[in-house]
C-alpha cells in the first residue's frame, strides 16, 4: 500500500453527508460531489446490506464543539501516559489523519492515546499508539477502552455516525470540517486551544497565512497555466471546485480546470480531460511513482531532470499541451493534499510545480519584505 | 425450428454486422467533446484533423469501443451458452455468479500485487481461473445435467455472488484506499479503464471462446434437448460440454478482468434475439456475439454522454435495462412451471 492516495481522499471532508444505506438511492446523485472514499463507503454499505450509518441522524450535526468534559468518563484504567497532577492534558483519540497531523505538529502528540489506522500510516512516529480501526470502521469498543476525554473526527462521511454513537456512549466528540482552506486554519486554532498550545497554533496559522500572501505576491503578473490535479487515474478523479486544493491552486496562480467539472472531487471523463487541453497536469495518483517524500521532488521534476512515470502515462495522448511541453508532474499526495498543518509546504511545492524553481527566491524575497521567518 | 440455410445465416449475420458497424460509427462520433461528425470522419478515414481530435477519437474513444466490443460479445455469448447447457432461460454469467468468481480471483491477485510484484497479465489469468472454479461449482450443484430448476440454480448464483462480494469487500478493507477505489470499479462494471496493457491477452481469450462456441453450436442445439437425446444423436456429451464451459469461463474471465462486473448483457441479448431469429444456436451464437458487442458499445455510449464531462458506470446502464427484463423472464418461467 502506498500512502499517496490517502491524503487526497481521506482527509477531505466531502459534503456528501452520512451515507446511510437506506439512503443508497440518493447516493447516486451524491457521486457528483463525493470523492473516491465515499465510493468505497458506498460499496462497503452496499455489500453488507446494512451499515453502521443507520444510527446517523441530524443530531450529529450539533457538533460537540464545547462538549463538557464532565460527561467524559474518568480515565480509570489505562497504563499509557499517566496523567500528571498539574497537567490538564486531555486524553485524545483522533479518527482522522489531518487532525492527528495537526495535534502532532503542535507538539501535543503525547495527548493522543489512540488513533485510526490511516493516521498511523500518515504519521509514522505514532506507529506505536493504540489503533482503533479504519476511517470508516473504527471500533467503538476500542475507543471506549481508551477512555478518551475527547474524540476528534471530521464531519461527513461515516464519521458523523460514529460520532453520534460515541456521544450516546457518553464520550465527548469534537467534529471538525476540513474541506476549505479557512476551515483547516480554524481547525489548527481550535485544536491549539484544545491541547493548550494556542501560541504554537497561532504561529502555525501565521506562517501559513504569511506564505500564502508571499506566494500570491510572488506569482502576481505571471501567466496562470490551465491546470488539472489528477487524484487517481483509473477511475479518473480530479480536484474540483470548492475544495482547499482548488483554493491553493488559485493562490499559486494556476487556473483549475477541474473547478469547471463540479464541486468536490468529481469523477472525470478522459475524453473531457483531453478536450480540456490542460497546460499543466499534476498527478497525485498512487500509480505516478512519486519519489520518496524526503526529497523536494517538485524541484527535480520542474527541472526536467527526472522524467516521471506520470509523463510516460499521459504521453498516450500527445495532443495534451502539458505533454508537449513536458509539464506533467508527479507530486507526492501526502505532502500536498492533506488538509493538515503543512499548508505552507503544500503552497510552496505547488508554486514550484506551477512556475518552476525560480519562484522560490521570489517567495523568499516576499517573505523577507514582511519580516516573517 | 426453421431450417437454417446458408442464405439465411448470411442474411441475418450481414444485417447484424451492418447494424454493429453503424453503432460503432455512432459511438465514434459521440462524446462529451462535441466533435463534428465530419471531423471524426476525417480522422478515421483520411487520418486528417487536428491532433486533439485524433487523440480523442483514436486515443480515447476507439480503444474504449474496442473494449466494449470484446466484453459485450464475450458476456452475451456466455449467456447463450449457459442458457443452453444448463437448460435454464435465466442463466447469465452475472446472475449465476461466474463473473463474481472471476472478479474475486482477479481482485485477490490485484490486492496481492501490492505485496509481490506480479505481471499485468496475471489479473486476467486469475479471473479466468476464478470463472472456471465458479462454473465448476455451479455445474456440480446443478447435478451435472443442468435443468435442475430455476430456483436451485438462481439460489446458487445468489450465494456465489454474496460470497464473491463478501470476499471482494474483505479484500477492499484490508487492501487500503488505492486498491479500494479500484475495487469499486470492479464491482459496478465499467469500460473507462485507462490501463489496458493486457488487452491483447483479453482479445485472444475472447476470440478462442467465440470460435469454440461457434464450432460447437450444433452440439449446443442437441445438448439443449437433453443429454440422452444428444448422446443418441452422436454428440460426445461430456467432451463438448467441458469444452464449452472452459471456453465460456475463459471469455467471462477475460471480460471481467478488464471491465469488472457488467450484468445482464448475457440475459438481454440472447433472449431478444431468440424472439426474432429463433433458437438455432448455429445462428444464435454468432448473432449473439455481434449483437452483444453492439449492445454494450451502445450502453457505454449512453454511460459516457448522459452526464456532461463525467462518466456513469456502464454496468449501471445495463443493469437498469436488464433488471426489469430479468423479472419478466422470471415471471414467465414461473407461470410455465405452474402449468407443467
Amino acid at each position: 500500500m502506498r500512502p499517496g492516495m490517502i491524503a487526497a481522499m481521506i482527509m477531505t471532508r466531502t459534503k456528501a453527508g452520512p451515507l446511510a444505506c437506506r439512503r443508497r438511492l440518493r447516493a447516486l446523485g451524491r457521486l457528483r460531489r463525493s470523492g473516491p472514499l465515499t465510493l468505497l463507503v458506498m460499496l462497503l454499505c452496499a455489500a453488507s446490506g446494512s451499515g453502521p450509518a443507520r444510527a446517523a441522524d441530524e443530531s450529529t450535526r450539533a457538533t460537540g464543539r464545547e462538549a463538557s468534559p464532565e460527561i467524559a468518563p474518568a480515565p480509570a484504567s489505562h497504563a499509557a501516559a499517566p496523567p500528571r497532577p498539574a497537567d490538564p492534558a486531555l486524553r485524545l483519540v483522533s479518527l482522522n489523519p489531518s487532525l492527528t497531523a495537526i495535534v502532532v505538529r503542535l507538539g501535543a502528540a503525547d495527548q493522543l492515546v489512540g488513533i485510526d489506522d490511516y493516521s498511523a500510516r500518515m504519521v509514522p512516529e505514532l506507529a506505536d499508539r493504540p489503533r482503533v480501526g479504519g476511517l470508516f470502521d473504527p471500533s467503538l469498543e476500542a475507543v471506549m477502552a481508551l477512555a478518551p476525554d475527547r474524540v476528534l473526527l471530521v464531519a461527513g462521511l461515516e464519521q458523523e455516525a460514529h460520532g453520534a454513537a460515541l456521544r450516546r456512549l457518553g464520550l465527548a466528540v469534537e467534529v471538525f470540517e476540513n474541506e476549505r482552506y479557512e476551515q483547516v486554519l480554524g481547525n489548527i486554532a481550535r485544536l491549539g486551544r484544545l491541547v493548550g498550545r494556542e501560541a504554537e497554533a497561532a504561529d502555525r496559522i501565521a506562517a501559513i497565512r504569511a506564505l500564502r500572501a508571499a506566494v500570491e505576491r510572488a506569482v502576481r503578473g505571471r501567466t496562470a497555466p490551465r491546470t488539472l490535479i489528477v487524484i487517481d487515474r483509473s477511475p479518473l478523479y480530479l480536484v474540483g471546485g470548492g475544495t482547499f486544493l482548488d483554493e491553493l491552486l488559485h493562490a499559486v496562480g494556476a487556473a483549475n480546470l477541474g473547478a469547471g467539472v463540479a464541486q468536490g472531487y468529481p469523477r472525470g471523463s478522459l475524453e473531457w480531460l483531453v478536450a480540456a487541453a490542460p497546460e499543466l497536469v499534476l498527478d497525485l495518483s498512487p500509480q505516478s511513482e512519486a519519489p520518496p517524500s524526503e526529497a523536494p521532488q517538485t524541484k527535480a521534476r520542474a527541472n526536467g531532470s527526472e522524467p516521471s512515470d506520470a509523463l510516460a502515462f499521459w504521453s498516450r495522448w500527445p495532443s495534451l499541451p502539458a505533454v508537449k511541453t513536458g509539464r506533467v508532474l508527479a507530486l507526492d499526495a501526502t505532502r500536498i493534499s492533506l488538509p493538515g498543518p503543512e499548508l505552507d509546504r503544500a503552497l510552496r511545492e505547488l508554486a514550484v510545480a506551477v512556475h518552476g524553481p525560480d519562484i522560490e527566491p521570489a517567495i523568499e524575497r516576499e517573505l523577507a519584505k514582511r519580516g516573517t521567518p | 425450428m426453421i431450417r437454417l440455410s446458408r442464405a439465411r445465416l448470411a442474411l441475418v449475420l450481414g444485417v447484424l454486422l451492418a447494424a454493429l458497424f453503424a453503432v460503432v460509427l455512432v459511438a465514434l462520433a459521440t462524446g462529451p467533446a462535441r466533435i463534428a461528425v465530419g471531423d471524426v470522419f476525417d480522422v478515421v478515414v483520411r487520418g486528417a484533423g487536428s491532433e486533439a481530435t485524433r487523440d480523442i477519437v483514436l486515443g480515447v474513444r476507439l480503444p474504449r469501443i474496442g473494449l466494449g466490443l470484446l466484453v459485450g460479445a464475450a458476456l452475451a455469448t456466455a449467456g447463450a451458452v449457459f442458457q443452453a447447457l444448463l437448460r435454464n432461460p435465466l442463466a447469465d454469467p452475472y446472475v449465476l455468479g461466474v463473473s463474481g468468481g472471476a472478479a474475486l480471483a482477479g481482485i485477490a491477485v490485484l490486492a496481492l500485487g501490492g505485496i509481490v510484484a506480479l505481471p499485468t497479465q496475471s489479473v486476467p489469468v486469475a479471473a479466468f481461473v476464478g470463472g472456471i472454479v465458479a462454473t465448476g461449482l455451479l455445474y456440480w450443484v446443478s447435478g451435472g445435467r443442468g435443468g435442475s430448476g430455476a430456483t436451485g440454480l438462481l439460489l446458487t448464483g445468489v450465494v456465489f455472488n454474496a460470497v464473491a462480494s463478501a470476499g471482494i469487500v474483505f479484500l477492499a478493507s484490508i487492501a487500503g484506499f488505492f486498491e479500494g477505489s479500484r475495487i469499486f470499479l470492479w464491482l459496478i462494471g465499467q469500460l473507462s479503464a485507462v490501463e489496458i496493457d493486457a488487452v491483447g491477452l483479453v482479445a485472444a481469450s475472447v476470440a478462442v471462446g467465440l470460435v469454440v462456441a461457434c464450432v460447437l453450436s450444433r452440439s449446443l442445439n442437441l445438448l439443449a434437448l437433453g443429454d440422452e437425446s444428444a448422446a443418441q444423436l452422436g454428440v460426445p456429451v461430456e467432451a463438448h460440454r467441458r469444452a464449452l464451459l472452459l471456453a465460456t469461463s475463459l471469455m467471462v474471465g477475460a471480460a471481467v478482468s478488464v471491465s469488472g462486473l457488467i450484468g445482464f448483457v448475457g440475459l438481454i441479448v440472447p433472449h431478444a434475439l431468440r424472439l426474432v431469429i429463433g433458437s438455432d444456436h448455429r445462428l444464435l451464437v454468432p448473432a449473439t456475439a455481434i449483437t452483444g458487442a453492439g449492445f454494450l458499445v451502445l450502453s457505454d455510449t449512453l454511460a459516457r454522454t448522459l452526464v456532461d464531462g463525467r462518466e456513469l458506470p456502464v454496468g449501471a446502464v445495463t443493469a437498469l435495462l436488464g433488471g426489469p427484463l430479468f423479472i419478466v423472464l422470471l415471471r414467465r418461467s414461473q407461470a410455465r412451471s405452474r402449468l407443467s
